[in-house]
Parts: structure tokens; sequence; C-alpha cells
């Protein structure tokens, strides 16, 4: 009961940490210009307006997600380390696994809370476009599938959010983390497509016949693509709860994994 | 002394001004001069399409959506100053492979995305590109890719009978465009009358067949649909019978009634339409032009 009351505890305090960079601020700044970038963007096309809305609207979650988790997130934990706040923390009965959980959450909910901003201010423009021009609605569009979609992009973030802690928890330098995080990232989000070249290719170059290698890393790093519905909520594509259910399954599960080995990793760092 | 660097300070910063004023203004010149061939014939978008998808990672939709914007900015004429006021139209050099590769790309990131194939049909098909057979990969693609789309297919029967001068194949592409639930009724009957001329019958039925399948009684077009599939079973029986014909007598039968009288068909099939079938000199059988040998030369349109 005492952890569970440490990792709350510090839970919120990383969220109002994060608060008080004012990058929720900045956040709300941004979600002002993106909504009007987007209704200036989709008029520059001629069909599939739709489309370009809904696409346009989730890649701005996507990218300021991916802006927070890299900096704001990699920041904060910085910061507890520079500052020596960590000391502070770790010296109360506070374990290193109750502090990577309670910062984990409280990252995970500034980026639920910018994900929510910037998702009503897209879904504030799409329905502008789609109002506007109805004729260019997908024919099976539906809000709940973009709620859906949203809901994956920010699992994707906290998932990416988890695999930067573990590279913090082993990474001599934040900056070291940073990049090791940044290189999971681009790896995740072309795992599938790697994956799905050397096994349905016999063509695949050095790759040739490397599917136990590629399936092993597979399993290694993040499948951030799978997160990835824009294409889905873009087009109106079935989405299934299912699919919905045991992506939420995969991310929670990866994501816990992740940081059990943070905590396990963090214990060996040299905090001095 | 205070004015003096004052004056150094100035002419320091007048000559740094005047050096970025010179540079930037000779690199926009420069810029301005490139042809357009240049500006699309180089860059990412020339990377195999794997790469792409890699590079652009979970952006690739919005990636797609820039490249056609850029495409269209390439395309088109342009306006030029006149030296003594006004503007002329000049019309531009493309690269046409390259400005094929810029949709392929974009099509590579988002195969659904409508305005990829919309404009490549505008400009690759037409003169002076020429691009035919590579705007067909570009249609098919997207016909694939959006199921609920009747467009693409239409596109491409457009482009089988308008350019490549091949009814059947046009025929077969309309009667596939006719299949999603909000495609115009006129497809299927389009479809059906270009699939039969260009010796396409059988295919035509079929796929008539599978389309009345899904569809209620009731439901508007249905009754002109049934009688286009009754009246290509009629012509298609003509066919096979004209077919024997011409084993056993060594040519075409010159008219219908030569099938009946020498007793390889027993009877003309029942016409929906209530008019006789009719055979025009290239052997092309009509249902609903009896008067074909007279009033319809060969190749002639629909």
């Amino acid at each position: 009961m005492q952890a569970l009351r440490n990792i709350w505890f510090l839970a919120l305090a990383t969220c109002t940490e994060g608060i008080r960079h004012r990058a929720l601020w900045a956040i709300l700044c941004l979600a002002v210009l993106l909504t009007m970038a987007n209704l200036g963007f989709t008029t520059l096309y001629a069909w599939d307006l739709g489309k370009v809305s809904v696409e346009f609207g989730l890649s701005a979650v996507a990218l300021t997600g991916l802006l927070l988790v890299f900096f704001l997130g990699m920041r904060i934990l910085a910061d507890d380390l520079e500052r020596s706040r960590i000391f502070m923390l770790l010296s109360r009965p506070v374990s290193i696994w109750q502090y990577l959980t309670g910062k984990f959450l409280g990252l995970s909910f500034v980026l639920g809370i910018s994900t929510v901003i910037l998702g009503i201010a897209a879904a504030l423009s799409m329905y502008y476009v789609l109002s506007h021009y109805p004729s260019h609605v997908p024919p099976n569009f539906s809000w709940i599938t973009y709620c859906m979609a949203l809901v994956c992009q920010w699992l994707s973030l906290v998932v990416l959010l988890a695999v930067s802690l573990l590279c913090f928890s082993f990474a001599s330098q934040p900056f070291v983390a940073l990049l090791l995080a940044v290189a999971s990232y681009l790896v995740g989000q072309n795992m599938e497509l790697l994956r799905r070249v050397v096994v349905e290719n016999t063509h695949a170059g050095a790759l040739t016949g490397q599917e136990t290698l590629v399936t092993a890393l597979s399993w290694i790093f993040p499948n951030l693509s799978l997160f990835d519905k824009k294409f889905v909520a873009a087009y109106g594509l079935a989405f299934s709860g299912q699919e919905f259910m045991l992506l939420c399954l995969y991310g929670a599960s990866y994501s816990a994994l992740l940081i059990y080995l943070a905590s396990l990793l963090f214990k060996r760092k040299e905090l001095a | 002394m205070t004015i003096r660097r004052l004056t150094v300070q100035a002419l320091i910063f007048l000559a740094l001004t005047c050096f970025y004023v010179v540079s930037y203004t000779t690199l926009l010149q420069l810029h301005s001069h490139t042809k357009q061939t240049v500006r699309s014939g180089s860059g990412l978008w020339n990377l195999p399409p794997v790469i792409l998808l890699a590079i652009s990672g979970e952006f690739k939709g919005l990636m797609a959506d820039y490249l056609t914007l850029e495409v269209g900015a390439q395309l088109g004429s342009e306006l030029v100053r006149k030296p003594k006021g006004g503007f002329r139209i000049v019309q531009k050099e493309y690269n046409w492979p390259s400005i094929h590769r810029l949709f392929v790309a974009s099509q590579t990131l988002d195969p659904s995305f409508a305005q990829t194939y919309i404009v490549a049909q505008g400009w690759l098909p037409w003169q002076p590109a020429n691009m035919v057979t590579e705007t067909q990969a570009i249609l098919k693609l997207a016909a694939k890719n959006r199921h609920w789309d009747w467009r693409p297919f239409h596109t491409m029967g457009f482009n089988a009978y308008y350019f490549l001068n091949k009814s059947g194949e046009a025929g077969k592409f309309f009667l596939e465009a006719a299949k999603p639930p909000n495609a115009p009724s006129f497809l299927t009957i389009l479809g059906a009358r270009l699939a039969q001329k260009g010796g396409e019958t059988e295919t035509a039925i079929s796929i008539i067949t599978s389309m009345l399948a899904d569809k209620n009684t009731d439901e508007p077009g249905y009754t002109d649909m049934f009688d286009r599939l009754h009246a290509l079973k009629g012509v298609l029986v003509i066919e096979q019978a004209i077919h024997r014909y011409e084993k056993a007598m060594g040519r075409k039968p010159l008219t219908l009634e030569e099938l009946t009288t020498t007793g390889i068909l027993g009877n003309m099939p029942p016409n929906p339409y209530n008019l006789s079938y009719c055979i025009d000199e290239t052997g092309i059988i009509y249902f609903d032009k009896p008067e074909c040998q007279k009033s319809m030369p060969s190749g002639s349109t629909l």
C-alpha cells in the first residue's frame, strides 16, 4: 500500500513538474497553430480532403508526443540526477522501482494530457473540414475509430517513454540515452517493414535467410508501427475492438517489462 | 576617435550586408534558372520504395500528401513577366520519368490516396508524356487499395479504350468499376457492351452474373442488368454457333439466317429487347442494332 502511495505521489509530482516546464502551454499554442494549419493545408487538395485532415491531425499529435518524450521526459529524468534530487527521494523509503514507475506514470500523464488537448484540437479542425466538404468524407469514417487511433498513438508514446527510461537507466550520459532512445524509435517504426521484407522477400540482400535474427529483433525492439492507425482512421477502415485490446495489452506488457529491466539496471548505475 | 570607430563599424556592417545581399541574390537567381527537370529528377524521391517507407516512418501519409503537392506545383504552365510589362505563358519542359517517379513514391507511401492517381491520370497518359502503361499500373494499385471507389477502374477502362484501343479490356475494367455499391449504373451497360465488342462476351456474362447475385430485384438498375445479361447470353450462343459454322464451312456466315438454314443453330435465342440479332461485316454480334450491316460501319463506336 505504501508502495502504491509512493508511486502515486511521484507520478503526481512528475506530472506537475512537466506542467511547470510550461510544456503544456507550448502544446496549447501548438494545438491552436496546428488547427489553423490543418484548415489551410487541407484546402490545398482537391480530393480526399477528409483523409488529409485526419492524417495531419494525428501526425501533429505524434510529432508533439515525440518531442515531449525525447526532450521533456529525458530532461526531467536528467534534472533529477544533475540537481541531485534523486538522492533526496531515494534516501526516503522509496525504492528504485517505485521511483522509476512513478516517473514513468507521471510522464505518461503528461503525454496523455497533451494527446487529449491536441486530439480535441485536431478533431475540431477535422470536424470543420468534414462538415464543409461532405463529399470528401471517407465512406466508413467513424469518430470512434479516430478516438481509438488517438489512444493507440498515446500507447505508442508510452512504449517509447518506457524505452527511454530503460536507456536512461544504463547510459552514462543523458545525451547517450537520448540517442539510444531515438535509434530505438527508428528501429521500432520500421520493425514490421523489416520483418516483412525479410520474411516475404527472397531477394533481401544481406538479410536473406536471416528470418530468425529479424524475428528475434522484432521481439526485442518495440514494434511501434503496429500502433500507427492514422491510415485506418483517415480512410475509415475497419479497426476491430479485439485488435485494439491486444494493442493495449501489448503496450502495457512491453512497458511493464522495460520498467522492470530499467529498475534492475538502475541499481548498478553510478549516481554520484 | 569615437566617430572613427563608428565609421569603421558602419563600413564593416555595410560590407557584410552587401556580401549577404549579393550572395543571396545570386543563389536565388541560380535557383530560378535551374530547370524544373533538375528539381524533380533528383532528391529523396528517387530512393527505392522500401527506403522511402523506412525514412518516413509513421509520417508516411503526411509525406505522401506533401509529394502530391510537390507534383502539383511542378506541373502546369508558367507565367513569366515580360520586360515591357504583362505576362506570357511558357510551356515548361518536364522530365516525365522523374515526374512518374514522384507519383510512384507518393503511391508507395500511401497507396489509397485519391489525389495521386487522379493527378497522374491528368498528365501521364497524354501527350507529350505518353505513359499509358505506367498510368495503368498506378491506377491498378489505387483500385486494389480503394475497394469503395469505382473511379480507378473506370479510368483504367477509359485508358484501355481511348489510348490502347482495347475494347474488351476496357469493358472488363468498366464492369469491375460497376461493382462498388455507389458506382453509377451505366457502367454495367457500358462495360458489357465494350467487353462483348472486344470478344469478351463470356467474361461480361460472368461479371454481370456475379454482380446480380449481390443485388436485390427491386434495386434500381437491376432490370437493365438482367436484360443485358440475357441479351449477352443470346450473343454467346450465336458466337458459338458461328464458330461451329466457320469450322464446317471454312468461312463466317454473311447473315445470321445462314446459321438456322444450315441447321447449326435450331432457333435464334430470345432477345429481351424484342429485336433481331445482327452480325456486321467484322463478325461482331449486335442485340440492339437489327440494321447493323447497313448502319454500323466496322470499328463504329458505341
